[in-house]
């Protein structure tokens, strides 16, 4: 059995065990605890229904008992009222009452009254001494009676007072001197009399000071002989204790049970614990146990002092009840059974208690048993879990063995499929990693070498600007120590001064910024080309510091930065390649030097050879004319004079359009169809042009932002270029278009083309393939710069056999205002 | 005291009411004087038929059909037990409320054989009656009775158990003193008083 405190359940709270124990114990407790308190309070209910009904059927029988009693007391009372003398004699008084003069009657009376109270002799023989009290001795002594009539020992002795009054409620005859006179006005002798009928009056218990008791009283009619009308009143006050305490006190059940008799005031005549005389201590319980009929309540309280749930049954004396306070719905007397509910329930708290026990009983075990049905079940769910957590770290050697023979054996068995099939997949998984790996490394290795190997400085740093990677070459190009330079910023160990510093941190944001749309930076190219010019050096030298350049040392690199691909999550990465190009420059310097002394000598010698020819014709045709008398050859030789002349001022013109300064740099918008009108009427103007188609193709374009005076120039020296190539005579198209604002300008002639060796060499300055004289050979070197100037590009087409097509390509200019100025020439 | 008691015949009526309503105080007639009102047995037979009539239309057609269905039955102590009066309380609760009226008239049921003693005979002429009654169950017993001074005139008429509930309960009272009553049986009489004076 595994132990109860395993840390990976005490880290879960409860336990699998536990939780089956508590489970266990829940299914037995609740239903027991259900079925208990459903028996306690069904065997309660129960009980207080059997006991009440057995109170109300106690209480029922007492009653009748009770009742006959009283019945008996008054029939045996009734026999004194029925005795002949005794209704003879009152009838005598009534009719002498009748009779009698009232106005003497009464003074008569009160004296009586007098002579009663004061005891005198006479008077108190006159009624304790006439046949009639006579009677009532004997009645009382039980010498009047027959034998079996006999007045009980406890009757007598109860039997408090014993009189008889007349019709008039007047004292008539008594046992004692103790009753008062005149009764006519106390409530039981109005009851009795009731008007001359008649009738039984039972009165409630009260306290009698003469005869220091609780008492109760019945008053019978006397009637007369016919029983027709009331002649006098028996009156007999009886002590409720001694009268019923017989009778009720041996009525005793259980240790509390027992009856007693209450009038309807709830006052209590007769009980076994209670005196006579005192009112139930609840008086919320008297309208209770007073109902009119028999019945048992379930009270707060038990009449005798007592709190608590009060089973009680209760019965009216029916006989009785008719007559007390003169009627039933005067109040009667009611029998009232209870016993303790201590008592009461002690058997089903008994009970209770006995089950309580077994139940404990039955728990423990359950719980015992809850333990090892538990244990039975945990155990092979802990080895399963342990199994579970080994496979996790891959350790679990052996299979798992578990026989329960249930779905927990199945599981096992899964587990240990499971565990086969994960190593057999992970041995395939290591063995790949291994290959991978050794791949990895080989490559890296191989990308270490190449990159050692490659003369050219490669540097590779992060987004932060810190060192990642150094070739070979950097770090010899830096001097830095093995590893010295790793993690450092890039920008510390270049030895730079700020400017060039801050021109690698400006082309690094730009690559960064190009990174999203990976557009590779190709501005400064032409700009290097441009400053190749030798005649426009000045004006278009960029400053060194803008060229990506830097120099460290006596070393001078061109300096390129690459974004590099970089790991998803981590920052981007770059690499700046650096390339010597320290003696790449020199060779270029001095290549350009040589070609500037030697494009001097050539325009030098150009010059002259252009302007020498004309001249010695000029010079042959002047000393012509001097010796020429006739005057008409004369006229032709000056016409010659003119001819050459015009031919220098043409050549002078080419010199000036590429030596002077531009005169204006206010730039305007200009018509580009104009320019190129104007300059082909210049051009035809100076040249044999007879044989020459011109085909316009002109669409309506944008004007373009330019100096017209050197755009027309540059129209001029191209159409020149084509017209000579012609001879003068063949097809030439011009052709405007405007796209993607871009105005392009052609200009095609159906020459003999040009060669495609010498295409990339027609800009040069001073090449020309034209004889010596017929043209300065910068013509179009004039042109492309001034096309450059305004921001657009020339080049030359030659296809085998079709002629040259001149592509000229200048921005439109959208937002300018088509402005014309007057055509200067130059 | 003295006291008178005569006993007449029901044939011998009007002798005794001559004498009655000549004399207050006299069992003697010398006279006899014409008829004036409504002779008193007259008046109790009436009295009787009314009487009588009553209490069976009671007994028949609400206590034997209540009880018959079982909706409420007749008990002695019906106050006490949600029941109906029994027909012989039914009589004598009504005699009780004509007294207690102060008409003078009563009437009260009586039996030698009473199971409350105050239901026994208390005259002469009652006891003679009920005795009579033996043999004559179906004449009346009338004659004139004194207390005192006082005259009245008495009828007893014989009463019979005319249904099985008068039976049952005489037969099984505790207090009852004969307990062998039959349907039918002459169990007692009803008296009927009307003063004289």
């Amino acid at each position: 059995m595994t132990s109860t405190s395993h840390p990976l359940s005490k880290a879960l709270g409860w336990g699998l065990k536990r939780k089956l124990i508590v489970s266990m114990l829940m299914v037995g407790v609740i239903p027991l605890l259900l079925g208990l308190s459903m028996a306690f309070l069904q065997g309660s209910k129960e009980i207080q229904v059997v006991s009440g009904e057995s109170f109300q059927a106690l209480a029922t029988e007492a009653a009748r008992k009770l009742d006959l009693l009283v019945a008996e007391e008054v029939a045996r009372t009734s026999r004194i009222t029925v005795h002949p003398d005794i209704v003879r004699a009152l009838e005598h008084r009534r009719d002498a009452l009748h009779t009698s003069d009232k106005n003497a009657a009464l003074p008569a009376l009160v004296q009586e009254r007098a002579r009663w109270a004061a005891r005198d002799p006479a008077a108190v023989k006159e009624i304790t001494g006439n046949p009639t009290a006579l009677l009532l001795q004997g009645f009382y002594a039980g010498a009047q009676s027959e034998p079996d009539q006999l007045l009980p020992q406890v009757v007598r002795a109860a039997t408090k007072k014993l009189f008889v009054t007349d019709v008039q409620g007047n004292l008539f005859a008594a046992l004692t001197t103790t009753p008062s006179f005149a009764h006519a006005d106390n409530v039981w002798w109005k009851g009795a009399f009731n008007r001359g009928v008649g009738q039984l009056y039972i009165e409630d218990l009260h306290f009698d000071e003469q005869a220091n008791a609780y008492v109760f009283s019945i008053s019978l009619p006397i009637m007369d002989s016919l029983r027709y009308e009331v002649v006098g009143v028996l009156h007999r006050v009886i002590d409720a204790k001694e009268f019923f305490s017989p009778s009720t006190h041996p009525i005793r059940f259980g240790k509390t049970g027992h009856v007693m008799l209450v009038d309807s005031r709830g006052t209590v005549l007769s009980c076994p614990i209670l005196p006579t005389g005192v009112r139930l201590s609840d008086l919320s319980l008297i309208p209770q146990v007073t109902a009119r009929e028999p019945g048992w309540v379930t009270a707060d309280s038990d009449g005798h002092g007592g709190q608590g749930t009060a089973i009680i049954g209760f019965a009216p004396l029916p006989e009785t009840s008719r007559a007390t306070n003169g009627a039933l719905e005067q109040g009667g007397w009611h029998t009232f059974v209870w016993q303790s509910s201590d008592e009461l329930f002690a058997p089903i708290r008994h009970l209770m208690m006995w089950m309580l026990i077994l139940a404990t009983i039955a728990l423990g075990l359950l719980a015992t048993l809850g333990y090892f049905a538990a244990s039975r079940i945990v155990t092979p769910v802990r080895r399963l879990q342990e199994a579970a957590r080994l496979i996790g770290r891959g350790e679990l050697q052996e299979p798992i063995q578990i026989h329960t023979g249930d779905e927990l054996e199945d599981l096992a068995i899964e587990f240990n499929r499971m565990n086969t099939q994960l190593e057999a997949a992970f041995a395939g998984l290591n063995t790949q990693v291994e290959e991978k790996t050794q791949e990895v490394q080989y490559l890296q290795k191989s990308t270490d070498q190449v990159l050692d190997a490659v003369p050219t400085p490669i540097i590779m740093i992060d987004q932060k600007g810190l060192i990642q990677y150094m070739n070979r070459a950097s770090q010899e190009a830096l001097q830095t120590q093995d590893h010295s330079w790793s993690g450092r910023p890039l920008f510390d160990v270049l030895p730079l001064d700020e400017d060039h510093l801050q021109a690698l941190r400006r082309d690094l944001r730009l690559v960064e910024g190009h990174t999203a749309s990976a557009q590779p930076r190709l501005d400064s190219e032409p700009a290097q080309k441009e400053a190749r010019d030798p005649l426009n050096q000045t004006h278009t030298q960029a400053s060194s510091s803008s060229r990506p350049e830097l120099r460290i040392g006596s070393h001078l690199y061109h300096y390129e930065w690459f974004p590099l691909e970089s790991r998803s999550g981590a920052g981007k990465r770059f690499g700046l390649v650096l390339r010597d190009t320290t003696d790449e420059t020199r060779l270029q310097d001095q290549l350009i030097q040589a070609e500037k002394s030697g494009s001097l000598d050539v325009l030098t010698a150009g010059i002259g050879h252009e302007l020498n020819n004309p001249l010695f014709g000029i010079l042959g045709l002047g000393e012509a004319i001097q010796e020429e008398g006739d005057l008409a050859r004369a006229k032709g030789y000056a016409q010659d004079i003119v001819g050459h002349g015009r031919k220098m001022a043409a050549i002078i013109r080419d010199f000036t359009g590429v030596a002077t300064r531009e005169s204006k740099n206010q730039r305007v918008p200009v018509d580009v169809t104009a320019q190129l009108d104007q300059a082909l009427a210049i051009v035809q103007t100076s040249h044999d042009c007879l044989g020459l188609n011109v085909q316009k193709h002109y669409v309506a374009v944008s004007p373009v932002t330019a100096l017209p005076d050197q755009l027309r120039l540059a129209f001029i020296n191209v159409l020149t270029n084509a017209i000579q190539a012609m001879s003068g005579r063949g097809d030439l198209w011009l052709t405007t278009d405007e796209q993607d604002e871009l105005i392009t300008i052609k200009i095609r002639d159906n020459g003999p083309g040009i060669p495609k060796q010498h295409l990339g060499k027609v800009f040069d300055p001073f090449y020309t393939t034209k004889g010596q004289g017929e043209g300065s050979g910068l013509g179009l070197t004039v042109a492309q710069r001034l096309i450059k100037k305004f921001g657009g590009e020339i080049r030359l087409e030659s296809p085998d056999g079709q002629g040259t097509t001149c592509v000229i390509t200048l921005p439109a200019d959208k937002a300018g205002v088509r402005k014309e100025e007057p055509c200067v020439s130059p | 005291m003295r006291l008178t008691l005569t006993f007449v015949r029901a044939r011998s009526l009007w002798l005794a009411l001559a004498l009655a309503c000549a004399s207050t105080y006299s069992s003697q007639a010398k006279d006899v004087a014409p008829p004036t009102g409504i002779p008193p047995d007259k008046v109790a037979d009436f009295v009787h038929a009314v009487l009588d009539a009553d209490r069976t239309i009671y007994t028949n057609q609400v206590v034997n059909r209540m009880q018959a269905k079982g909706i409420v039955s007749a008990t002695e102590h019906w106050e006490h037990e949600n029941a109906l009066p029994l027909p012989a309380q039914f009589l004598q609760h009504s005699g009780k409320l004509v007294a207690e009226s102060g008409r003078g008239i009563r009437y009260r049921l009586i039996s030698l054989w009473p199971i409350y003693q105050r239901n026994a005979p208390a005259t002469d002429l009652e006891r003679k009656a009920l005795e009579s009654f033996a043999q004559t169950p179906d004449r009346p017993f009338t004659g004139i009775v004194t207390s005192g001074r006082k005259q009245y005139f008495q009828a007893v008429y014989s009463d019979r158990a005319t249904s099985a509930a008068c039976v049952k309960c005489h037969n099984n009272h505790p207090l009852s003193p004969k307990r062998d009553f039959a349907l039918h049986d002459v169990m007692g009489g009803m008296t009927i008083t009307i003063p004289l004076d």
